[in-house]
């Protein structure tokens, strides 16, 4: 089960020990309700530069509520999210995308009518800088971008081998490359952090591999960081570097995957006692 | 009977081809104007999913703006300029208070809120430049009036209106204007991305409120450039809205979301009235050209419910 994911001590951010590393994200005494219902409760943890940080919990824990304060969703009643070094103000999502927060969803959202390549490019939308005035008078160097770009987007075909399906509506894809193509579209973004939000959920034990050798060859061969949600135990212990553990809004637990794993808190929460 | 219905019509279009021709003509003028109108309605489809029910009364809006600032003694080209802004007033407007709090709402809200702009504007612009119906300043907006006489040897001649050619003329420059913007900007590209999934053009980056103000803004230009074209052939008054309502079978045709579909659509329906009126009206006492495009849009919804250039519905089960 575990022999698929490449050893991760040989990665230039694994040779680094938590400790020694730079801090990207950190979110502090953050509480989070709906009207009544209480989805976070006083969370804190950091996620450090160069990592994979997985996310794990029962369902309904928070976890996605979690990557939503994140990346600018849900705005948080209490509690400060600090974002390289500055705590953060109220942000929309479309400004932490500018920040460099890309994210995939729990349930795939994609532009299902748009063809795969039309898909990922639309993840360049930040880095085009040519206004669109320009680019309606001016065609010559908003040209010249759009193919820059589009070279971007074709490498980013090619390292997740989905040539094939370059201009198929995503809308006719299988479950599991649609998953695929939402990675490419935030890769293209060239974020500083990646959030997956159950990059693996429905998928067979050889998609998941496949899945599994995309997220760490983006940690190691790009460099960027990873926060992502995941149920399947024996994928979340091979991957990540540290992993919090929520349950009902709280966090239980926090650490290296062995740490956690051996919690008595964490057994409890996902066997089940009585609270 | 069937005589009548099959064989006559056509008869007659070979003995009088002047009057065939001018037929078609009016057809083709119809056309255009239907198709302008359901170009507005296509911009915010494509960028909102949400069929705009304001549309027809920002055509009344535009046209009452231009020509109430030109009686109050601006200039034309001026009262044209400043009109274009209060367009684009509107645009931001409406962003800012209908479309911003309902971001991620069900389409059916967002339907219900241009329902509420419809009957703010009609109160609005009545309040503002009373409910008489006004004329359209098309000699001082240097729109040509006259007409050509076109002889067709013995055959007899047909009448073109300059104003119809100018109409044609202005749709075709602005639809192809906006062909350009929407299929060779990055914005074209946003706008489909908004349509498909509000959350995930968020988290790529595109700014909602952004695409939302530009394709409003847009379609007040397309609601000005139609107020202009329809108020030189009738008056500009509030029926005109009622009008606009004709764009509906216009785009079960074309489809909501295809511009060249918009163009295409309009011409059949146009062509289908006119002949079908002056042809085949008769029989049944005349007066079909009201009725007849909501039968030809209805046929062609049996065969292809996505329209002739619609986007298909592609669900996976």
């Amino acid at each position: 089960m575990n022999a698929f994911v490449t050893d991760k001590t040989l990665a230039p951010a694994g040779e680094l020990e938590p400790a020694e590393r730079e801090e990207l994200l950190r979110v502090d005494n953050v509480s989070l309700s709906f009207g009544g219902v209480k989805a976070i409760t006083d969370i804190s943890f950091d996620i450090l530069k160069g990592e994979i940080r997985a996310i794990i919990g029962p369902n309904g824990a928070g976890k996605t509520s979690m990557l939503n304060v994140i990346n600018g969703f849900y705005h948080p009643q209490e509690g400060t999210i600090t974002w390289r070094g500055k705590v953060r103000r109220k942000m929309k999502p479309y400004e932490a995308a500018s920040q460099g927060i890309a994210r995939t969803f729990q349930n795939v959202a994609l532009f299902k009518g748009m063809t795969t390549l039309d898909n990922i490019m639309s993840g360049r939308s930040l880095k085009m800088h040519r206004n669109f005035f320009w680019q309606v008078l001016w065609r010559g160097p908003a040209e010249n971008e759009e193919i820059e770009h589009r070279r971007k987007v074709e490498d980013i075909i090619d390292f997740l081998e989905i040539q094939a399906i370059r201009k198929t509506p995503v809308g006719r894809l299988p479950y599991g490359l649609q998953k695929r193509v939402e990675l490419g579209r935030a890769l293209a973004m060239e974020p500083e952090l990646l959030l997956l939000d159950e990059p693996m959920a429905g998928m067979n034990l050889e998609e998941k591999e496949d899945m599994s050798r995309f997220i760490v060859d983006v940690n190691q061969e790009f460099g960027t960081t990873i926060a992502l949600i995941e149920h399947d135990m024996g994928v979340v212990m091979d991957l990540s570097d540290r992993v919090v553990v929520l349950d009902y809004g709280k966090k239980i637990a926090d650490g290296p995957p062995e740490e956690v794993q051996a919690s008595q808190a964490v057994i409890d929460a996902y066997l089940g006692v009585s609270h | 009977m069937l005589y009548d219905i099959f064989i006559d019509p056509f008869v007659q279009m070979y003995d009088m081809p002047d009057f065939f021709l001018q037929v078609l003509w009016e057809g083709f003028v119809a056309g255009i104007l239907y198709a302008l109108i359901a170009l507005g309605f296509v911009l915010i489809f494509k960028a909102s999913g949400v069929f705009n029910f304001a549309q027809g009364i920002m055509v009344v809006f535009a046209g009452l703006t231009l020509v109430g600032l030109n009686e109050n003694g601006i200039p034309a080209y001026l009262a044209l300029a400043l009109t274009i802004v209060a367009m684009g007033v509107l645009a931001y407007g409406v962003e800012r208070v209908v479309m911003r709090p309902l971001v991620n709402q069900p389409d059916i809200i967002l339907l219900m809120a241009t329902i509420g702009l419809t009957y703010f504007l009609i109160g609005f612009g009545e309040f503002v430049f009373g409910g008489e119906p006004k004329q359209m300043i098309t000699e001082q907006l240097g729109l040509p009036t006259g007409s050509t006489a076109i002889e067709m040897g013995e055959r007899g001649l047909i009448i073109l209106q300059h104003i119809d050619i100018a109409a044609a003329v202005i749709a075709v420059i602005m639809v192809t204007a906006l062909g350009i913007f929407f299929n060779k900007t990055r914005i074209g590209r946003a706008l489909r991305a908004v349509a498909d999934d509000h959350q995930a053009a968020l988290s790529v980056g595109i700014s909602l409120n952004q695409i939302w103000a530009i394709v409003w803004f847009a379609a007040g230009l397309v609601a000005l450039a139609t107020g202009i074209m329809w108020g030189a052939r009738s008056d500009v008054s509030f029926a005109l809205e009622i009008v606009a309502f004709k764009a509906l079978p216009v785009l079960i045709l074309g489809g909501f979301t295809s511009i060249p579909g918009a163009i295409v659509g309009g011409l059949i329906i146009g062509f289908g009235e006119k002949i079908g009126e002056l042809y085949w009206g008769g029989l049944v006492g005349g007066g079909i050209e009201s009725w007849l495009a909501y039968i030809i849009a209805l046929i062609f919804l049996l065969f292809r419910p996505q329209g002739l250039f619609g986007e298909r519905i592609i669900e996976r089960i």
